[in-house]
């Protein structure tokens, strides 16, 4: 070996604090003078639901076949107060993802797969776009602080409502939408100026506080008549405080969105730290409903990383009754995750606004993606929770859950597998 | 004429009451308010009601058509959502009056708090007193009068839409990304016709308009060192 070749070159020297992302990041912001805005939410490594087990049926219980006997699917939400709650056929929702952020051709080909597997998608921020509501099975309905393109007229189109309060990936932050996506169709459909980067407000403009919040909710019911269930969605930060707070507001149900939710347009830095991920999110609003007794009356929806049905029966498992998928569904048209979003350039024709770029999304083939897609998690998660003994996904219980890593463990009080330990229990999980 | 005393009545009978009532009346009058909260909510269709007295938060809120007159007081977020049709403040608003206001015309013959027009999206606010900070917070359309002095950061950050004061020190306290501009008499003739509808006897000459910046960016200064206040990010 030659002393040159003994020497490690810099770039094979694995690094710690100044690895590449991290010289890269200093590099932008001596270039630029400001932070940097990403699609596509953190890309940090979290704790995941791949980090739980199910437990499978075997002497103690018996399992249920896989093939021939039923596992009830069907997903009953906001039943609280509202005269028609939102009844779903799988508890997998498409969560809220504006159009403007995502093509005119994407939110209708989400919409048209809602009709095929019987569920839910949100509008998000940004108006109602006709595409949507008219192809949609269930069309819940975002009310988010800047009220872009909200009427009464959305609210009537609404299966239900969801008021937002946060997003995982940018909590405490609004939605950004920048300028090369604010065609001059967005731009009217949002009442903006054409390319103009929008900064929304994180705060709404008529809800200045929790004890306003109450009236505002008993507003939003005379408006649709107690019939629509409310859910407000909170970004996960000090969830048993907040799940206390949107409780008592009277909403119908609450959706957690976990750190690693993706979005169109973020800080990099307010998706990197802000917020707590998914899985301490939904053990701690699960256990906040279950302290102020409300846990049955509640609905509790999570978001934020979900890929597989795996996830969805560990979420219900650990007290969700549904989730909402985001870029999952995105990936099932074609996204391929590039983090790139912002840009407004997807080369998929999803997160673009270019009339040509959009063309490339063929709207009824990626309906039947997003509905496959949607259809394959269903069956995932019936598989498991049948092997788990359940004639009903919901009937997914803590009790059914291992955990494989003691940080799972740690945070969602799962016993680690083979024990009947979760020896973060005596500290409680708030 | 129909009178209706909601003393005792809940919120939510006394919004199905007005929704019965204004089918059947074109007037109501309505007695012993004792400033509840979430009064006249989405109302529909046309006719007035008159309030004898002062409401709470949420005057008026997803109005859509009718003119409600409030003869005394209404709190906060007065007329949040209105779609469509008239509020008449008899007195003075709490803060936030006329967050996301879409249409219609709301007339605050006193004073308003602050961040009055927040988010607002078209529509009619005159606000014949004084406002406070920040009004017209990110408005994205619709049209804001203030006949008297105003706070710190109007206009902050508007979109779209415009406001038109009389206060002589408004460059002193504008918000960022907007300018001050004259009126221009196109929008002389429609404040003057609005100011002869409710009756205000005012001078449309003085005023002046407070209109977006807008250069496609909106610049934002996330930290400012005191000894040297430039360099904006946009
Ligand atoms: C392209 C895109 C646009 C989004 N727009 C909104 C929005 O308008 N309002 C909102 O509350 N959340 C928005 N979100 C966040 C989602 O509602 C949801 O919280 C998130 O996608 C869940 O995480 P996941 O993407 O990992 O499934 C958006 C997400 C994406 C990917």
């Amino acid at each position: 070996m030659t002393e040159k070749e003994r020497k490690p070159r810099a770039k094979d020297v694995q690094r710690g604090i100044w690895n590449q992302e991290a010289i890269a990041e200093v590099k932008y912001k001596a270039d630029m003078g400001k932070h940097r805005i990403r699609g596509c939410g953190s890309t940090k490594k979290y704790p995941t639901f791949d980090d739980l087990l199910i437990l499978p049926s075997q002497l103690s219980r018996l399992s249920i076949d896989t093939y021939r006997e039923d596992c009830k699917t069907q997903t009953v939400l906001g039943a609280r107060y509202a005269k028609k709650p939102l009844v779903v056929e799988t508890p997998i929702l498409i969560s809220g993802m504006s159009y403007g952020a995502l093509s005119k051709e994407a939110k209708t080909a989400l919409a048209k797969s809602t009709q095929t597997v019987g569920t839910s998608i949100n509008n998000g921020e940004g108006g109602l776009l006709p595409g949507e509501s008219e192809n949609s099975y269930k069309q819940v309905v975002q009310i988010t602080p800047s009220r872009m393109g909200f009427s009464l007229r959305n609210i009537e189109a609404a299966d239900a409502l969801e008021l937002v309060t946060g997003i995982g990936a940018k909590p405490g932050l609004a939605g950004h939408l920048m300028g090369n996506k604010i065609t001059k169709e967005i731009a009217e459909f949002r009442q903006l100026p054409e390319g103009i980067d929008l900064h929304s407000h994180p705060r709404h403009g008529d809800i200045f506080g929790a004890d306003d919040m109450v009236l505002k909710v008993e507003e939003l019911r005379d408006v649709t008549d107690y019939e629509i269930p409310i859910f407000v969605k909170i970004a996960a930060g000090r969830v048993r405080e907040d799940v206390k707070i949107a409780v008592k507001t009277g909403v119908d149900g609450i959706v957690i969105d976990g750190a690693e939710a993706g979005t169109g347009a973020a800080p990099v830095v307010a998706s990197t730290h802000l917020g707590i991920p998914i899985l301490p999110g939904l053990v701690q609003g699960a256990r906040a409903l279950e302290e102020m007794g409300v846990k049955e009356e509640v609905s509790l929806i999570v978001s934020g990383g979900i890929k597989d049905g795996a996830d969805v029966a560990k979420a219900l498992a650990l007290g969700a009754d549904a989730v909402a998928i985001g870029t999952g569904a995105m990936v099932a048209m074609g996204c391929v995750v590039c983090l790139r979003c912002h840009e407004g350039k997807c080369a998929y024709g999803i997160g673009t606004q270019d009339s040509e770029l959009r063309k490339r999304l063929d709207t009824d083939a990626a309906a039947q993606r997003v509905a496959n897609y949607i259809q394959g998690m269903t069956y995932e998660a019936v598989i498991l929770a049948k092997a788990a003994g359940k004639t009903a996904l919901a009937n997914m219980e803590r009790e059914d859950l291992r955990s494989l890593t003691l940080e799972a463990c740690a945070m969602t009080g799962t016993p680690l597998a083979g024990t009947n330990f979760a020896f973060t229990e005596p500290f409680g999980f708030f | 004429m129909v009178r209706l005393d909601i003393n005792e009545m809940s919120t939510r009978d006394v919004n199905q009451k007005l929704r019965e009532l204004i089918l059947q009346d074109d007037e109501i009058v309505v007695e012993n308010p004792h400033s509840v909260h979430n009064f006249a909510t989405a109302l529909k269709g046309k006719g007035t009601i008159t309030v004898e007295g002062s409401t709470g938060f949420y005057t008026g809120g997803f109005l859509q058509g009718p003119t409600a007159i409030i003869k005394g007081n209404t709190g906060w977020y007065t007329g949040d959502n209105m779609g469509d049709g008239e509020l008449i403040v008899g007195m003075n608003t709490g803060s936030n009056c006329a967050p996301s206001m879409g249409g219609g015309t709301i007339l605050v013959k006193g004073h308003s708090g602050s961040r009055a027009g927040w988010g607002m999206k078209g529509g009619n606010l005159i606000i014949c007193g004084n406002a406070g900070l920040w009004s017209g917070k990110m408005t994205m359309g619709g049209r804001i009068i203030i006949l008297g002095t105003v706070g710190r950061g109007i206009g902050e950050s508007m979109y779209r839409g415009i406001i038109h004061v009389l206060d002589p020190e408004v460059e002193d306290k504008l918000g960022g990304n907007v300018m001050v501009v004259p009126i221009e008499d196109k929008e002389k003739r429609e404040v003057e016709t609005l100011f002869k509808k409710y009756g205000i006897e005012q001078a449309v000459d003085g005023f002046r308009s407070i209109v977006p910046k807008v250069y496609g960016r909106h610049e934002y200064f996330l930290f400012k060192p005191t000894h040297q206040q430039t360099g904006a990010q946009s």
